[in-house]
């Protein structure tokens, strides 16, 4: 791993093209947030194929839902804070239930940007915080949070060539590249970035970097950690998890969403039911975010206890306990 | 090509039975408004949506996409009667392990999209409409929204992004029933005006009030106003939206909830509503006799029969008679084929044309390339050969199939295996030939016969009676077995055609609500005539039945 850094966005927008390019089936729609979202790229190289609803998420998610029914796979983009919450009940019961036969759910990828706290100046409004929660209690939907460009990148194929509805979340801001070009990457399985032995740290989206992070200055004290990159959070590879309880003793799970009902639940859910251990979950505390310059993000991470040093920290008490 | 008007008819009236028979098993669901929207619903599948039964996910079909989808009874029970599953299975519906969910799911063939959540459709319609374009497909997307349901900004979403988008491969209606759930439309949240105590038809009759059209046209769409319950208004619409190119069509159909049972009409309480077990053979009673009235425009001016039409479009008419003479057949003349084509572009009410002529099968052609929508020719002049070629011809062409005959002739034998095949039977109560006779008397009992014999032959169409029928013995007529009734004299020699039609109607539904009384009587005795009768609770209904039960003798 090196210090690059690199932008989703960029990797979506760019991976769009070469699918669409591939695929006719392919359609793109957004609502009035395409520049940002990456996707005006896709309009401009294919305008047919492309549709900007205005300021209208639900009728987004909807005409999305529509044109999947009718055969079409469906990238359906926006800021997170304006699909799972505000759409909630369009993609329940337009995406997630419809079924025939073994389709279940329609063909529609929700692939969003601006994910959690690091969105930053915007505020608290605009901090997404529950899509984990909201999607995952969805049935038929799977829920990804890549940790990097390449894994944006590899994981948008992935979705266009798998039937059934996605929810792809990502981060503002350009994030460390932590995952070589070779890496493959399958819906349902964790990748283990790092192995050992005394405590299991696993992450998802942006705290990938911070769990390798702290891994690294624990190793420095003596304590062996496995890290894990579980971007996909539903469908969850509980095998993986149930053997680094099994191996590790402890799993502290890290999200850049609320504790409740996230991903450091499902965790939870998985590992109490095959082997429990002590689990600890970084992520924010049931509270809401707030303003922060790009400068001052990790103030605000740090406020929200979202840090690597936090992780460490976390790790320590699950060992001390044991 | 006619307007399949009778098929429609016999369909729509086999799908409303269903619904009563699927809520009353379910004892829930929603039959007001799969009434509100059933001939709607009726022209759909009986005349426009290309599909196929045995193929469901063709993908050539058209889509019918019903957003306000607590109306699935209306749904199910259409798919029903289009062969997609048997119709006993509407009595699973709402049940564990149904098909037939509370709203519409993928689950049942035919069904093309999960309706519940309520102003949905129209976008997701939107988003096949563009999937349609893109893969060059002629397909074709028919939506169904209601007027309650329009309170949802999303509609309004879709509404912008239809015209954008210029999805011109999409016809939509808004079920205009201006009742929803709690209450009227205009009161919960006015689409129109504000409505002011509870008399919907006061917002019927002052077109003034209407906005929802405006607010429409005002989003970029080509907007369509009819009586969501006339066919051929349902009909002529559909044909208009589907030619109009670059922006989207919406036909704002204005109908009535529970449409087809009067104690459901308007009445928001049967929004969601199951009737009672007992009720059901009473409303399908009702729903069996509902009628239409048919003025002849020969009783009027006969050198100006462009007004006579008019005014029989004005006045309501349900079908516009239209007697053929040939001097031949009969003595007198009146008009031929090259009238009613010109007279055709007037309105677009049925054409219910009785060929009192020699030789009809040598001229049916003619008649149906005029316009008609249902021919009617006689027994005295055909027999099972011409008349079979008579009958292959309408059919082919979508016109209706008529027989008459006269006071003093009997449906001849080779007749019969026609009857099942035969959308009316005209039972002449005058000699034909002219305007302004008195009734045969004996035509009453001759109509009572006639309707066992139709039975016995599986007769699913109507009967009309025709000569001498006024005020004073419509309503016997009605008691007979006839469902139209041909006015002349008695209508279109009148000076208010819209005023005496409306008589008309009131006289046969007093007839009809004897009838259903009776009916009531006869199962469930006193009881359940009270109990069927306290179901009235909407305007001067129930004043004016206990006034009748009274003159029946019940207390």
């Amino acid at each position: 791993m090196t210090n690059q850094m690199a932008d989703m966005r960029t990797e979506y927008g760019k991976a769009l093209i070469e699918i669409g390019k591939e695929n006719p089936n392919i359609v793109v729609l957004g609502a009035d947030t395409t520049d940002s979202l990456k996707t005006a790229g896709f309009g401009k190289q294919f305008p047919d194929r492309f549709f900007n609803v205005g300021i209208a998420e639900a009728n987004l998610v909807t005409i999305a839902a529509g044109l999947a029914y009718a055969g079409k796979i469906a990238f359906a983009s926006t800021y997170a804070i304006f699909l799972p919450g505000r759409c909630v009940d369009q993609i329940r019961n337009q995406i997630g239930y419809p079924t025939r036969n073994d389709n279940k759910g329609l063909n529609v990828k929700l692939v969003t940007s601006h994910g959690g706290l690091t969105v930053g100046a915007d505020g608290g409004s605009h901090q997404q915080l529950e899509d984990i929660a909201i999607m995952r209690a969805i049935p038929n939907i799977s829920v990804l949070i890549p940790a990097d460009a390449i894994s944006v990148s590899k994981l948008t194929w992935i979705i266009s060539q798998q039937y059934g509805p996605f929810y792809m979340r990502m981060t503002r801001s350009e994030t460390p590249v932590i995952h070589s070009e070779s890496q493959e990457f399958e819906i349902g399985k964790g990748i283990t970035l790092r192995d050992g032995s005394d405590c299991t740290i696993a992450a998802c989206g942006i705290t990938v970097k911070m769990a390798l992070d702290a891994a690294e200055s624990l190793k420095k004290e003596g304590i062996s950690c496995r890290v894990l990159d579980m971007f996909s959070i539903k469908p969850i590879d509980k095998e993986l998890l149930e053997k680094a309880a099994r191996e590790t003793g402890g799993i502290v799970a890290c999200e850049e969403h609320n504790i409740m009902a996230g991903f450091g639940s499902a965790v939870a859910e998985v590992v109490s039911e095959t082997y429990p251990v002590p689990i600890r979950r970084i992520g924010t505390q049931d509270k809401f975010g707030e303003s922060a310059r790009d400068n001052e993000i990790p103030l605000l991470l740090e406020k929200h206890g979202i840090t690597s040093i936090n992780i460490a920290k976390k790790v320590k008490e699950i060992r001390s306990k044991s | 090509m006619g307007l399949n008007y009778y098929k429609i008819k016999k369909n729509v009236l086999k799908a409303r039975k269903l619904v009563i028979k699927g809520t009353t098993a379910a004892a829930s669901g929603h039959p007001g408004g799969s009434f509100s929207m059933a001939e709607i619903m009726g022209c759909l599948f009986n005349k426009y949506l290309r599909f196929d039964p045995k193929n469901p996910l063709w993908e050539d079909r058209d889509r019918l996409i019903l957003s306000k989808g607590h109306a699935s009874p209306g749904l199910f029970s259409n798919l029903a009667v289009a062969g997609y599953f048997d119709p006993s299975e509407i009595e699973t519906l709402r049940k564990f392990g149904s098909r037939l969910q509370g709203h519409p799911d993928l689950k049942c063939p035919g069904v093309e999209f999960c309706g519940g959540s309520l102003g949905l459709g129209l976008s997701y319609s939107i988003g096949n409409a563009l999937a349609a374009k893109l893969d060059g497909k002629n397909y074709r997307i028919y939506t169904i929204i209601g007027d309650g349901e329009s309170d949802e900004g999303q509609v309004w979403e879709a509404a912008m992004a239809a015209a954008k988008f210029k999805v011109d491969n999409m016809t939509v209606f808004v079920d205009r029933n201006f009742i929803q759930q709690d209450s009227y439309t205009e009161k919960i949240m006015p689409l129109d005006e504000t409505l002011e105590g509870n008399d919907l038809s006061e917002m019927w009759k002052d077109a003034s009030r209407w906005k929802l059209s405006d607010k429409w046209r005002a989003f970029g769409w080509n907007v369509i106003d009819i009586d969501g319950h006339r066919i051929e208004q349902i009909d002529h619409a559909i044909k208009k939206a589907n030619q109009t190119k670059g922006v989207p069509s919406i036909i704002i159909a204005r109908t009535i909830k529970g449409k087809g049972v009067e104690h459901m009409e308007d009445n928001p309480q049967w929004h969601g509503k199951a009737p009672k077990p007992e009720m059901a053979p009473i409303i399908n009673a009702e729903l069996e006799s509902q009628f239409m009235i048919a003025p002849s425009i020969i009783a009027g001016d006969m050198s100006n029969l462009e007004n006579e039409v008019k005014r029989c479009a004005e006045g309501r008419a349900d079908y516009i008679h239209l007697d053929v003479m040939d001097g031949i057949f009969v003595p007198n003349t009146t008009f031929d084929h090259t009238k009613i084509k010109q007279l055709r572009p007037l309105t677009v009410i049925p054409f219910d044309t009785h060929l009192m002529i020699n030789e009809p099968v040598k001229h049916i052609r003619d008649y149906v390339d005029a316009g008609c929508d249902i021919v009617t020719v006689h027994t005295e002049v055909c027999d099972e050969s011409s008349f079979g070629e008579i009958k292959d011809v309408l059919q082919q062409n979508q016109v209706g199939v008529g027989l008459a005959i006269n006071p003093d002739t009997n449906l001849p034998q080779w007749s019969h295996k026609f009857i099942a095949d035969l959308d009316q039977l005209i039972v002449m109560s005058v000699v034909p030939g002219k305007s302004g006779q008195k009734y045969i008397e004996s035509s009453h009992e001759k109509t009572q016969n006639l309707v066992k014999i139709l039975k016995d032959n599986k007769f699913e169409g109507t009967i009309e009676a025709d000569g001498g029928v006024t005020l004073d013995n419509v309503g016997q007529c009605f008691v007979d077995g006839a469902r139209a009734f041909v006015g002349g004299s008695a209508i279109i020699g009148q000076k208010d055609v819209r005023g005496i039609i409306r008589e008309f109607r009131n006289v046969i539904l007093k007839s009809r609500r004897k009838l259903l009384i009776q009916k009531a009587n006869e199962l469930g005795g006193t009881e359940l005539v009270n109990n069927w009768i306290n179901l009235h609770v909407i305007g001067e209904k129930k004043n004016q039945l206990i006034q009748i039960a009274k003159e029946l003798g019940f207390n």
